[in-house]
């Protein structure tokens, strides 16, 4: 693979949505824990998710803020991914139609929570022994 | 007549074993039914896949384009996933793996995370 200079801090994309416009304040209420959680977040301004048990709503389809989604199912946490940059992105999975969605964690996101998911391959017994043994 | 019954007995309603799809990133021909009799979507050897299907909007995909592996999600059961992105369009698929995927790249996913975390780990160790 071709080694590329390191690009600076990638640009997040553009978010035409406005959440005072229609009338529903800048907070939103989490479908698993009830926690209220305010929109403005450190470190993204796509926040989508509670930062105490990262569940998210199925609202938008293919870009941020299009609330084109008609599912309106709970999205749960399914696995964590990491960016060539080193960003971890949280892979939630629509408990009603199945439709997978990524998205950057935001630096509230509660540590343990991350932790433990990220976590979740390596506590299975049998498999990275097998990876040794094919060594 | 005996051209007739060979045929007639030839019938495939299941695709058979024997099928094969040349891996788009390094070109490895796979046979479409892994060692435990499941279909398979992805090259064993390096687990990139193809954006055949579209889901959500349903059906074929257009797209065609290589789709390469992100992530390991572990199910309930403790079976394992692989989430595939495209790298044209960003769809997000996910697929189970097989017996024979390269267990060093499954394993370098899993340990990705932990090789960048975003805080400290270590207050983790006083807990």
């Amino acid at each position: 693979m071709a080694r590329r200079k390191p690009a600076g801090r990638r640009p997040q994309r553009y978010k035409d949505v406005t959440h005072r416009r229609t009338g529903r304040g800048d907070a939103f209420r989490c479908v698993g824990c009830r926690l209220d959680v305010p929109l403005l977040a450190p470190g993204t301004a796509h926040r989508n998710h509670c930062p105490h048990c990262l569940t998210s709503l199925h609202l938008d389809r293919r870009v941020p803020g299009d609330r084109a989604a008609d599912c309106r199912g709970r999205m749960s946490v399914l696995s964590m991914s990491v960016r060539a940059d080193g960003e971890w992105q949280l892979i939630h999975q629509c408990q009603s139609c199945g439709v997978l969605g990524a998205n950057r964690i935001a630096g509230d996101d509660n540590p343990l929570a991350l932790i433990r998911l990220a976590m979740r391959p390596l506590t299975d017994p049998t498999r990275p022994i097998r990876a040794l043994l094919t060594l | 007549m005996s051209t007739a019954n060979h045929n007639s007995g030839r019938q495939h309603t299941v695709p058979p074993r024997t099928d094969t799809f040349d891996c788009v990133r390094c070109g490895l021909t796979v046979t479409t039914v892994d060692p435990a009799g499941g279909r398979r979507n992805h090259c064993p050897s390096c687990l990139h896949s193809r954006h055949v299907l579209d889901r959500v909007e349903g059906g074929p995909s257009e797209c065609l384009a290589r789709m390469s592996p992100i992530s390991i999600a572990v199910l309930r059961s403790g079976d394992w996933m692989v989430v595939h992105r495209c790298i044209l369009c960003d769809e997000l698929t996910s697929n189970a793996i097989a017996p024979d995927d390269n267990q060093l790249i499954l394993i370098r996913m899993a340990v990705r995370p932990l090789a960048h975390p975003p805080f400290p780990l270590e207050v983790f160790g006083e807990w």
